[in-house]
């Protein structure tokens, strides 16, 4: 199968620095779509790499979410996502390892699953690290290499790492 | 072999694959072994509603394939005649984005398997969404006529900016200097041909002097019906780009005429 990232890549991508300005949650304002809501932010990485941070949020069930980054391929109209932090809302299977679980989850982009023909992104672990949307937005910003330019910037354009 | 033991064995294991969670008064979360590409299961809730019982996802499954596609494409074209196709056949219902299925007791378990084999069929329209090279096409055009075409005498996306200050009908390239411009439109898909289109009529029904001249990036590609209709407004159409040739022998008699 073709592998559209390799692991090396992937663990790349997250490490990228990805900077987002003061105040940038006020530009995730959610717009109503079919039973959930969606926003999304394009943000461009320090090496030039195209990133979309999206959110999903069913309007039914305050479990039903996903955070989710996602890298465009270059010259392609085609994204990854690298990672996807799920609420608990559906039972997830690892298909090769076997394993399945109802929790919390999140989603990694992996060579191995490509290589094996399956989805790229068909990994997950349970997670205990958030129980809402909101937190899980903040573990994807401490996790994936994001830089939050701080509220008041002192000269020299200070900025803060998300850890 | 024993057919009894064999029936007896699968359903045991068919039967042990569906579970149910209470998560609330009438509020079951169904647990199936049915999933999408990327491992996440179906997600169904069983709600108890007076006498009957309602199978709903929630709106999960369309939530779920907006992680790749685009929303609004799940709502047009031929995603949504899948979509559609696939609820009827099943006789699932949508509200909202939510699909459910109403059922008495005694239908339960045909309930469910419809409902599954909705949802199944639903999430086959990211079969439909295939990696494209981005298509150099608009660049090479506008290199293509800059090669061509004197500086001062081109104007790439132009509009009529007394009858047309909103830019709702744009020109690709307009090439001046002639008693009548040409009007050159670069047509990569369907939907820029319908535009061009549009647009011609646009230009006719304000009076405006002009040629129109077309460079698809692929004939080929775009809807027959869509190409017939354009035929009967273009003055010249040429296949694509690779016709090269023939395009730079009819701009330079074009623009000799000035």
């Amino acid at each position: 199968m073709a592998i559209l990232l390799t692991d090396v890549q992937i663990a790349a991508l997250l490490q990228e620095p990805k900077r987002l300005k003061a105040g940038f949650r006020k530009s995730l304002r959610p717009r109503t779509k079919q039973g959930h809501t969606e926003a999304d932010l394009h943000v461009t990485g320090d090496g030039g790499s195209t990133f979309y941070l999206r959110i999903r949020q069913s309007t039914t069930n305050p479990l039903d979410f996903s955070v989710i980054l996602s890298h465009e391929l270059p010259n392609t109209n085609r994204t990854v996502n690298l990672r996807r932090y799920n609420g608990k809302s559906h039972e997830h299977a690892n298909k090769l390892e076997g394993t399945r679980f109802y929790d919390f989850h999140v989603h990694t982009a992996t060579q191995r699953y490509q290589a094996e023909g399956k989805h790229e992104e068909g990994y997950a672990e349970p997670t205990d690290r958030y129980a809402t949307s909101d937190e899980a937005l903040e573990c994807m910003l401490r996790e994936c290499g994001f830089v939050e330019e701080e509220t008041t910037a002192p000269a020299g354009g200070q900025i803060r790492l998300i850890l | 072999m024993d057919v009894e033991h064999v029936q007896s064995l699968l359903r045991e294991k068919v039967t042990a694959e569906v579970r149910l969670f209470q998560e609330g008064i009438g509020r079951f979360r169904v647990l199936t072994p049915f999933c999408f590409d990327d491992g996440d299961s179906l997600a169904i809730v069983l709600l108890k509603r007076g006498e009957m019982w309602r199978l709903s996802d929630e709106g999960h499954t369309m939530m779920h394939l907006t992680y790749w596609l685009d929303e609004g494409n799940l709502r047009r074209g031929t995603r949504s005649t899948l979509i559609e196709n696939a609820l009827s056949a099943f006789s699932v219902s949508q509200s909202d984005g939510v699909l459910f299925i109403d059922a008495d007791e005694s239908q339960l378990g045909d309930a469910l398997f419809s409902f599954v084999q909705a949802l199944l069929k639903i999430t086959d329209v990211t079969y439909l969404s295939q990696e494209r090279v981005r298509s150099t096409f608009l660049d090479d055009f506008r290199s293509f006529l800059s090669a061509r075409v004197l500086e001062g005498r081109r104007t790439f996306d132009w509009h009529d900016p007394k009858r047309d200050p909103e830019r709702k009908y744009v020109v690709d390239c307009r090439i001046n200097g002639m008693a009548k411009p040409i009007f050159v439109f670069a047509l990569s898909n369907d939907d820029k041909v319908r535009d061009a289109t549009i647009g011609i009529l646009q230009f006719e029904k304000w009076g405006l002097p002009f040629h129109s001249l077309a460079i698809y990036e692929n004939q080929e590609d775009v809807n027959r019906k869509v190409v017939a209709r354009f035929s009967d407004v273009c003055e010249k159409q040429f296949s694509s780009l690779s016709a090269g040739e023939r395009i730079e022998r009819y701009l330079a008699e074009s623009m000799d005429v000035a």
